[in-house]
């Protein structure tokens, strides 16, 4: 009789822990997206082909730009309390990540967040921008190395048309 | 005997459950809060009543990552990279009002009290009585050398705070208002100059009448 009931009592203590890991515990950029998506009773809008977009800019930067992610909701309405949206953002990236840039209107309607993550040689940016009804999340992986030299190509080419130019 | 056994695995099976989900909490437990060594009841008091915030906080890590996005081949790049190597933050708070009054004197007195210990020095304070601008610049000096430096902007309807910890040097000021958030940086170095300008002046002077006094005595 006694082990009827320590069985049940063991099942329903080790599935406690389970469920809150499943649930509230994904972190990271789709654990804000889906904070984000339950807290404001929103749909993000899906990009087609991200992951293509992801490995095509990872391929044409040689690594400079990857792991691209991008959540776009459209038409967002709902006031935002700075304060809890940063709670809400920094709870879910969890530890690692250091808010660098935080821009914030008492409104509700301008909020600006930029986070960064040090990834060995590489840095992660999250960036989280909402702007009127637009609110955007996009979360990127650079190589500073990598993209300074693709960010000087382009430079020299700039610099080359602003002397055609003054010419 | 048998249902203290039981009791005590029944308790220890809750207590590892109870050990799994604070250690999922813990993971997921907010990165930071308040990075920006001043007091956090200033801080939300002015954030509380301005209409628009922004924050800037690099720390250490940060610092000598944003490092390495400077181009090697530039010669000024190259010295800002070795400048923001050095340093150990920067942090910039700006609070944007609706209208003026949103912050008071004694708002501005409590910042500058955080800074008036011994190893703050104020080289810049400057009021102008028409507009009601205020600009203070205090550095932070250990065995002779700048460790860092506290300026405090102050205009009616706007508020900027920037802390920069580390070895800062005065010529090197102008170099970070490239930075985000630090543009004032530009004109506080140019203060700075300025303000030596009129020392130097001021002892030109100063020699000029020591000079003609002793030729009359």
């Amino acid at each position: 009789m006694r082990r009827l009931v320590f069985i049940p009592v063991c099942f329903v203590a080790l599935l406690v822990p389970v469920v809150v890991l499943a649930g509230g515990g994904q972190g990271g950029f789709d654990g804000v997206v889906r904070t984000i998506e339950t807290r404001y009773h929103v749909r993000a809008t899906r990009i087609p082909f991200v992951g293509l977009i992801s490995f095509v800019s990872r391929k044409a930067t040689h690594g400079g730009v990857s792991n691209l992610h991008v959540a776009e909701f459209e038409y967002f309405s709902p006031a935002m309390d700075g304060d809890e949206l940063t709670q809400l953002v920094e709870t879910k990236l969890g530890s690692g990540w250091e808010r660098v840039i935080r821009e914030t209107s008492r409104n509700g309607a301008n909020q600006t967040l930029i986070f960064m993550h040090p990834e060995g040689a590489r840095m992660g940016l999250f960036v989280f921008d909402a702007d009127g009804h637009d609110l955007n999340v996009v979360e990127v992986s650079v190589d500073p190395d990598h993209l300074n030299e693709t960010v000087n190509r382009y430079d020299h080419h700039g610099h080359d048309w602003d002397v055609d130019e003054s010419n | 005997m048998k249902d203290r056994r039981l009791h005590l695995a029944v308790g220890l099976v809750l207590v590892a459950a109870a050990t799994l989900v604070s250690a999922a909490q813990a993971q997921n437990a907010p990165a930071q809060n308040s990075p920006l060594p001043l007091p956090p009841a200033v801080e939300k008091e002015l954030a509380a009543r301005a209409s628009n915030v922004t924050e800037v906080t690099l720390g250490k890590n940060m610092l000598g990552f944003a490092a390495k996005f400077m181009n090697d081949k530039d010669e000024d790049e190259v010295a800002t990279r070795k400048l923001i190597e050095g340093l150990d933050g920067i942090y910039v708070r700006e609070y944007e009002f609706d209208k003026d009054g949103q912050y008071s004197m004694e708002d501005l007195q409590k910042l500058r009290q955080y800074f008036e210990t011994s190893e703050w020095s104020p080289i810049v304070r400057s009021r102008e009585r028409r507009t009601g601008e205020t600009t203070d610049v205090l550095v932070k000096m250990v065995n002779g050398e700048t460790r860092g430096m506290f300026v405090l902007s102050a205009e009616p309807r706007e508020l900027t705070i920037v802390l920069i910890l580390g070895p800062v040097r005065m010529e090197d000021l102008g170099k970070l208002k490239g930075l985000g958030g630090l543009g004032a940086l530009g004109d506080v170095e140019r203060d700075v100059h300025s303000k030596d300008k009129d020392k130097d002046k001021t002892t030109d002077k100063e020699k000029e009448k020591d000079k003609t006094k002793g030729g009359t005595e």
